[in-house]
């Protein structure tokens, strides 16, 4: 508790970064319960209103609040981050962890198939393989998450490389201890620091993915209200009113800059020779 | 240096096998019979089977394979669903576009990162550090199609100096030779031609290089800043060299080289990129025709498109070790 205070206090681009996740969880949460407007329902007599003290952020093309739509939509899109980033941990993870203390040639065989994943633009990759799934929202999580997941195998694998050496090892190992457990109680736990900055840097770019599958008309389908999708949706009426699309645009940079600057901020503090900078 | 890149040539042939399994699955997992979902519902028998014995889908898969990967060493990409013209030649066509935009942008990346690097190295903790470093967060965070949004916006309807899209102006036409717009225009006198192509490159030039400048201005301020702590700049301080010298000749020559390694990969990146800002911009390239082959579900194409994204991606990172080892004769010595 101490170390994170401390941490707080030495970035403050950090706790810029904390605010302003705090302020979109807490407006997405409570949001939705306190307008009157519901994400879906058309109202086409009031198209395309400017904004006013009715609708904060005007309406879209079929008369929907475009601020209900984007609380609505920002459930959506975290939810999806959230999903994407815990499924490419999960399985980059395990696979890395795997690699580094087995070694020989099974790590010869993960690294490998790592590495042709990681051949392609994560984006191309990501748009290929939910355009072959079919659109929906969850094959395009499906399709971020597989190639985030690299990413975590490599950090997963090269701190299991140097941890498996470590004499507290050894000494389990001596003791006895199953193949499995040490993997777990000690190379894994041991190696948590650098797989956490990872996942909130992953963060940012499971959102800012999925949005741009979104925007692509590959993630979620309408009318279910999601950032990048509802950007698409409204793009042909950005010259009479930009609001429609220009709103869920800025919120998926504020929500992907959010977690860059705590994971930036974190990805310096865990790094010794930028630490000494910051003190 | 011709056995160096022998020998990363042959590492790369279990990464390529592997890849060529993932393009070539892109078909199969498909839902249901691939060549009924291709056509669609209104298929005639006829239809599915001619598609079947096209995509050699009656075989074993091992079989089918190996006639996917012999057809791509004789350059067939398969045919497109939609326009039943061979894959490759459309890809060939739409190849300069995006190069040429690209590489502009990588330049234009370049241009402007590593000197913000630069300057906010020499001032850590400064004011300026902290303005490039929100500027940087700002650039790697943004959805390129809100950038693209907001500038087709401000200066293409707003001030209205820059065209909205597309890539030459529809009253001056520029004569296709190369493929290149502005060497095109410039190798025809049409120069009235290229100023129009180079007009339309701007905005989506700038929205593809902000990403690349945001994250190379970070990474070279983050490396010299190391560099600058080691003992060989001690010592040119020690000798009473004058400061922008130490900074230049010192700590800049020894951060490019990293540097070299992250342009690569973020070149590679950017190609990615290069869909959604091609989209925007209606700019004619492999990037915007992949996107039109998804709305088509026209998966031939999409094959061909990914599998060209992953080769000059792997193509990029081959010549950057090339020219980190021409650069850095230590690497050449470790790795050769």
């Amino acid at each position: 508790m101490r170390e994170i205070l401390l941490f707080l206090r030495r970035n403050t681009l950090a706790v810029v970064g904390l605010v302003i996740l705090l302020l979109l969880v807490g407006f997405i949460a409570i949001g939705p319960l306190v307008t009157s407007y519901s994400p879906t329902k058309l109202d086409i007599l009031h198209k395309l209103a400017a904004p006013s003290l009715d609708h904060w952020l005007g309406t879209d093309a079929f008369g929907r609040d475009v601020l209900t739509r984007i609380m609505y939509g920002g459930r959506a899109t975290l939810a999806i981050g959230l999903g994407v980033v815990v499924l490419a941990f999960a399985v980059g993870v395990s696979f890395g962890t795997v690699a580094g203390f087995a070694g020989g040639w099974i790590d010869s065989l993960i690294m490998r198939i790592v590495d042709a994943i990681l051949a392609f633009p994560a984006l191309v990759l990501a748009i290929a393989l939910s355009a072959a799934f079919g659109p929906s929202l969850q094959n395009a999580m499906l399709a971020v998450a597989i190639t985030l997941a690299p990413q975590f195998a490599r950090v997963a694998r090269s701190q299991a490389l140097s941890i498996s050496v470590k004499p507290y090892v050894e000494a389990a190992s001596s003791l006895g201890l199953p193949a499995h457990r040490i993997l777990i109680s000690y190379v894994f736990v041991n190696g948590l620091g650098p797989l956490l900055v990872q996942s909130t840097l992953a963060l940012g770019s499971a959102i800012l993915q999925t949005a741009s599958l979104g925007f692509l008309g590959l993630g979620a389908q309408p009318p279910l209200p999601e950032w990048g999708a509802d950007v698409s949706a409204n793009l042909q009426y950005v010259r009479s009113a930009a609001w429609v699309a220009l709103a869920p645009g800025m919120a998926i940079l504020l929500a992907v800059l959010s977690f860059n600057l705590i994971g930036d901020s974190l990805a310096d503090w865990f790094n010794p020779r930028r630490r000494s900078e910051i003190d | 240096m011709a056995s160096f890149i022998i020998r990363r040539l042959i590492a790369l042939i279990p990464v390529m096998f592997i890849v060529l399994v993932i393009v070539f699955s892109l078909v199969r997992i498909i839902p249901g019979d691939p060549a009924t979902t291709l056509l669609g519902p209104g298929a005639t028998q006829q239809q599915i089977d001619a598609l079947r014995a096209q995509l050699n889908l009656n075989e074993p898969v091992v079989l089918q394979f190996y006639h996917y990967v012999v057809g791509l060493f004789m350059g067939d990409f398969g045919y497109s669903l939609k326009t039943g013209q061979p894959v490759a030649a459309e890809i060939l066509a739409r190849l300069p576009a995006t190069i040429e935009l690209s590489v502009l942008a990588m330049i234009a990346a370049i241009i402007v990162g590593i000197p913000i690097g630069v300057l906010s190295a020499t001032r850590p903790n400064s004011f300026f550090d902290h303005v490039t470093r929100v500027v940087s967060l700002l650039g790697v965070s943004m959805p390129a199609f809100l950038l693209a949004l907001v500038l087709q916006l401000v200066f293409a309807n707003y001030l209205g100096w820059l065209p909205v899209s597309g890539r030459f102006s529809p009253y001056m036409p520029v004569e296709t030779m190369t493929g290149f717009a502005i060497l095109d225009g410039l190798l025809t006198h049409n120069f009235q031609g290229a100023l129009g192509a180079v007009q339309h490159l701007i905005l989506p030039t700038a929205v593809l290089a902000a990403f690349l400048a945001a994250t190379l201005g970070r990474f070279v301020r983050n490396t010299m800043l190391d560099v600058m702590g080691e003992d060989f700049i001690r010592t040119a301080k020690a000798k009473g060299l004058r400061r922008h010298d130490i900074v230049l000749n010192h700590g800049l020559r020894n951060s490019l080289l990293p540097a070299v390694t992250i342009i690569g990969l973020k070149f590679a990146e950017m190609l990615g990129g290069a869909i959604l800002t091609e989209t925007i911009f209606a700019w004619p390239g492999i990037g915007r025709y992949m996107f039109e082959a998804i709305k088509n579900r026209d998966y031939p194409v999409i094959q061909g498109t990914t599998l060209v994204f992953a080769l000059l991606f792997v193509l990029t990172s081959i010549l950057v070790d090339v020219l980190y080892s021409v650069l850095d004769p230590r690497v050449r010595r470790k790795m050769g």
